[in-house]
């Protein structure tokens, strides 16, 4: 038990996949533009992970290793198909929103990473553990991106389509560079350098 | 001699069964999911017929094209359009005051390069098809009314292409019914 928490946590600080590994940027930069659709592309992000990485842990002993590349990226593309049908049924504006980014989750190396470099070598709990602190971590990190670019680029928060509040002066003139592509850079770049500077990440 | 064979075959056969699971698998998700999928796609052009139409109070759908009527009397009709765009299908729903006057359209759906082509979905661009004859619906620079969006003539050309093709065989089809 000590074991799995050791590698939960793991996935959170020490090797978060976006602020720390720098994997799996280009959903980042496009889809933290509201907190909501952070969240939507969280959850999708975590279910593929945690759900191929039992997969793949379980029958790795099965898969050799020639073909392994190929087996993963079926699993890994199932289960995200499965996902994007769920979502377009039963959420189809978060489906609309995220767009092209989610059958691209396919090809996210945080998942094709951590399943070659995790759960391939790995027994199911302990992969189970390093998917689920890996995901908290994506999570964690898209949902503080896309707090501030909301919060600058709107000059207010909504949650779940529940509009929180709008700041006095920002909201009827909010820095619409955050929402922009470059906003997530300038985001990204200074969280990367305070998590630094604070000591929360160590080289 | 025949463990050797065995050893060569078995990746093919572990990649074919792995394929035949997942497929079996997306196609139980999708025989699950396929009817809320058209059931939101249903409301969603509900919702659409009525931007463009707000003072729709019921509609009726006949061979794929939508009736529009106003207490009885007929508004218009609408139907959706599809064009070949950048990124794949672009659905468009086009709805005409009269067989030659567009009174909106609406993008359903489409995928086209964010920022770009996406933009296809913008009033900016959209608005521009109000009102305009029929015959005019084609990109400035062959002649029509539409300005293209910057950087993407492909999607705008096909959005422009695919609603005047599919305004003249609409509009024929209902004539042949009369």
């Amino acid at each position: 038990m000590d074991k799995f928490r050791k590698q939960f946590i793991a996935g959170i600080i020490v090797a978060n996949p976006i602020f720390v590994l720098a994997l799996g940027l280009c959903p980042t930069l496009a889809v933290s533009v509201t907190i909501d659709n952070g969240l939507v592309m969280s959850g999708a992000v975590v279910f593929v992970l945690v759900a191929s990485c039992i997969v793949i842990s379980t029958i790795r002993k099965f898969v050799p290793n020639m073909v392994r590349m190929p087996i993963f990226i079926v699993i890994i593309a199932t289960f995200v198909t499965i996902i994007g049908l769920i979502l377009e049924a039963y959420l189809p504006a978060a489906h609309a929103s995220l767009g092209l980014f989610l059958p691209l989750i396919v090809v996210n190396c945080i998942i094709l990473g951590r399943a070659e470099a995790f759960a391939s070598k790995n027994p199911v709990v302990s992969s189970i553990a390093d998917a689920l602190g890996v995901g908290v971590g994506f999570t964690l990190a898209l949902v503080t991106i896309s707090f501030f670019r909301e919060l600058l680029g709107t000059g207010g928060l909504s949650v779940l389509g529940v509009d929180l509040f709008t700041l006095p002066v920002l909201g009827e003139h909010p820095l619409a560079l955050f929402i922009l592509p470059p906003g997530a850079f300038l985001v990204i770049g200074l969280l990367m350098a305070l998590f630094r500077w604070r000591g929360v990440i160590k080289e | 001699m025949k463990a050797d064979t065995l050893r060569k075959v078995f990746p093919i056969i572990s990649v074919t069964a792995v394929v035949f699971i997942a497929v079996t698998l997306l196609g139980l998700t999708d025989t699950v999911v396929r009817s809320t999928i058209e059931w939101q796609k249903e409301q969603k052009i509900q919702r659409m017929l009525y931007e463009i139409f707000p003072n729709m109070t019921e509609h009726t759908l006949e061979d794929d094209i939508y009736m529009i009527y106003s207490d009885e009397a007929k508004i218009g009709f609408a139907f959706l359009a599809v064009g070949k765009g950048y990124g794949g299908n672009i659905d468009i729903l086009v709805g005409l005051e009269d067989e030659t006057t567009v009174r909106g359209i609406t993008i359903v759906s489409h995928l086209e390069s964010p920022g770009l082509g996406a933009r296809i979905t913008e009033s900016l661009f959209t608005d521009q098809f109000v009102g305009v004859n029929i015959a005019d619906v084609a990109l400035r620079q062959k002649g029509g009314k539409i300005d293209a969006i910057t950087g993407a003539s492909i999607s705008s050309g096909a959005v422009v292409d695919a609603i005047r093709a599919t305004v003249m065989e609409k509009v024929k089809s209902l004539e042949n019914r009369e």
